[in-house]
């Protein structure tokens, strides 16, 4: 294999795994705007009257009753945070795959798991200085 | 009437000041570890360099903790260049602690504990810290106060990032902490998801043009990217010696205002290994061995060094890197001779780097390099007359005269130190043979002589 060939497919490989933490970034960002549209709906579905409300699937509206409302988005909420979660945990991974391909070392403590709150408040006295 | 006297205000410019090994920026080897001629600072002393080289990777590593390296050699053959060498190329992350062994000698604490705080100081923690923010621009701030003014307020905060943009509904205790920090809309604020504490990271550059009269303190921040509820994580690194101190903190009072902390009960210690440990054991916290360094090491006596010996086995331990000048001599607090005056049992556990005098060649390379460090410009000849004077007296004698050579230059107005400006400070300050040559020659007509003395007791 001569050296323009293997230069070009370490490139696409740099370059694909590039692409692969900004889509799950995207994704996430995706993910996060629908969340804080839910918890918007449900706010609103907190100080409203009425009994029933319009609910938008797709392009049509639906009336639904207010509780059976509720409890849908919360579930599609909690839905949310868990493929946020997911994402993260995949996107050290692949950050760690980058830079990896890149020759650079890997980030400083970016492995450790994290304090309890109970802990950092205490170290924070220490930071505070 | 009477003349006010205006005070006289005089600005006196800070003057960095020049320390005797600030030239040194690293080992100045090269990526295969093969020392340079002259690089960084550093000039000759190939062997030494790459045996500090080796050692420094091996730090770096983390493949050593718990062994000790001992430089010795002449005085001003650059032990402590090489040991500030190291602590340069092991970036800031790595903890080094230098310490000379006279600072053990102190009234406030025993010497043991002088040496374990300075074996604490040389090892680091590193953790973190997560926290789930809120991160976004203001657009608008709504809150609606009740007509009879008593009672629950409540209100609207839009948020927006690059990507999205939400509002939230605010509580009465949230609108409290918003118009205590004084956000108004354009401001770029972060809320800690668990606490609500909201802190203000300055204002938005798209609003940078709202009011042209603006304090010279407000920042400008770009509009966050992004998702609005993202994960910060913060990676601290402590040494075990400040956990150590707020640990004993809550005990005494005392510590809280000498900012010295005296004496760390045994206890306190034991309590912080182990719950390193426990952190170490879940995933929580990376230990880092630092490098202590004691200069002088021949300072410290018996106890000292058994000490040292005992706290080389403990698994919390850093590399200890020592340096002495001395040869053969007394162990302080004993009556036996030593090599290096280290006992021959601790002496058996160090990796020993020796330094060698500097050639003629590398001692103008040196002086050369103190002369563009001290801003001083120097002829060729005075050059040559110079490294003359410290091949025959000493190398440090030298490098003192550099600055007093290029004071007298400034005094006659010269741009460049001549070979005669050497030769008036030459005659000005002597060194150190010189010095004991005229005791010698006039010793009868000091104060308290005593023709018979032997020489020094240097131990």
């Amino acid at each position: 294999m001569d050296v323009s060939q293997r230069v070009l497919e370490y490139l696409t490989e740099v370059e694909e795994a590039a692409e692969d933490v900004l889509s799950t970034k995207q994704q996430m960002v995706d993910l996060d705007s629908r969340r804080n549209r839910n918890r918007e709906a449900l706010s609103v579905l907190r100080t409203d009257e009425t009994e029933k409300v319009k609910v938008c699937f797709g392009n049509m509206f639906i009336k639904l009753p207010k509780l059976k409302t509720r409890e849908m988005i919360q579930k599609d909420q909690e839905q949310l945070d868990m493929e946020i979660n997911e994402f993260r945990k995949g996107l050290k991974a692949k950050v760690n795959r980058l830079n990896e391909l890149q020759g650079k070392p890997e980030l400083r403590g970016y492995s450790l798991s994290p304090l309890s709150t109970d802990e950092i408040k205490a170290v924070n006295s220490l930071f505070k200085r | 009437m009477a003349t006010t006297k205006v005070p006289e205000v005089r600005d006196i410019t800070r003057i960095e000041r020049i320390g005797a090994h600030s030239h040194i920026r690293g080992l100045g080897l090269d990526d295969a570890l093969e020392p340079r001629q002259v690089s960084q600072g550093m000039v000759g002393q190939l062997a030494s360099r790459r045996a500090a080289g080796v050692i420094l990777e091996m730090i770096k590593d983390g493949h050593i903790a718990g062994r000790a390296v001992l430089i010795a050699g002449q005085p001003g053959t650059g032990k402590t260049a090489i040991a500030m060498g190291i602590a340069q190329s092991l970036g800031p992350d790595t903890p080094f602690t230098a310490m000379a062994g006279s600072e053990i000698f102190s009234l406030e604490m025993s010497k043991t504990e002088a040496l374990s705080q300075a074996f604490r100081k040389a090892i680091g923690v590193r953790i973190k810290e997560e926290t789930e923010i809120i991160e976004g621009e203001v657009v608008e701030i709504q809150i609606d106060r009740p007509a009879t003014g008593t009672g629950a307020k409540v209100g609207k905060l839009t948020l927006k990032t690059t990507e999205m943009e939400t509002i939230y509904d605010l509580g009465n205790k949230m609108i409290d902490s918003l118009s205590k920090e004084k956000v108004q809309a354009g401001d770029v604020i972060t809320i800690d998801k668990a606490t609500g504490k909201i802190s203000k990271l300055g204002r938005s550059f798209t609003r940078a043009r709202d009011y042209d009269a603006m304090g010279a303190q407000t920042q400008f921040v770009q509009c966050p990217e992004g998702e609005l509820q993202k994960r910060k994580e913060v990676v601290h690194t402590v040494s075990l010696h400040e956990i150590d101190v707020i640990n004993s903190r809550t005990q005494g009072f005392l510590a809280l205002f000498s900012g010295d902390t005296g004496e760390i009960k045994s206890e306190v210690r034991e309590q912080i290994n182990a719950k390193v440990c426990e952190w170490r054991e879940e995933g929580k916290a990376e230990i880092i061995p630092g490098v202590l360094f004691i200069d002088e090491v021949h300072m410290l006596d018996m106890e000292c060094f058994s000490f040292l010996n005992r706290a080389l086995e403990s698994d919390l331990s850093p590399v200890l890197i020592m340096a002495t000048n001395r040869g053969i001599t007394r162990i302080r607090g004993t009556n036996y001779q030593s090599p290096h005056g280290i006992p021959i049992d601790l002496l058996d556990r160090l990796l020993i780097i020796a330094t060698s005098p500097y050639t003629e060649k590398e001692t103008k390379q040196i002086l050369k390099i103190r002369c563009e460090e001290e801003d001083v410009e120097l002829s060729e000849e005075a050059h040559t007359v110079l490294t003359r004077i410290g091949m025959e007296t000493s190398l440090r004698y030298a490098i003192q005269l550099i600055s007093t050579a290029g004071l007298v230059c400034r005094k006659r107005k010269g741009t460049e130190v001549q070979v005669e400006d050497i030769k008036r400070v030459y005659s000005l300050f002597l060194d150190e043979a010189r010095s004991s040559q005229y005791m010698k020659e006039y010793q009868d007509s000091f104060l308290f002589n005593e023709t018979q003395t032997p020489s020094m007791d240097t131990s």
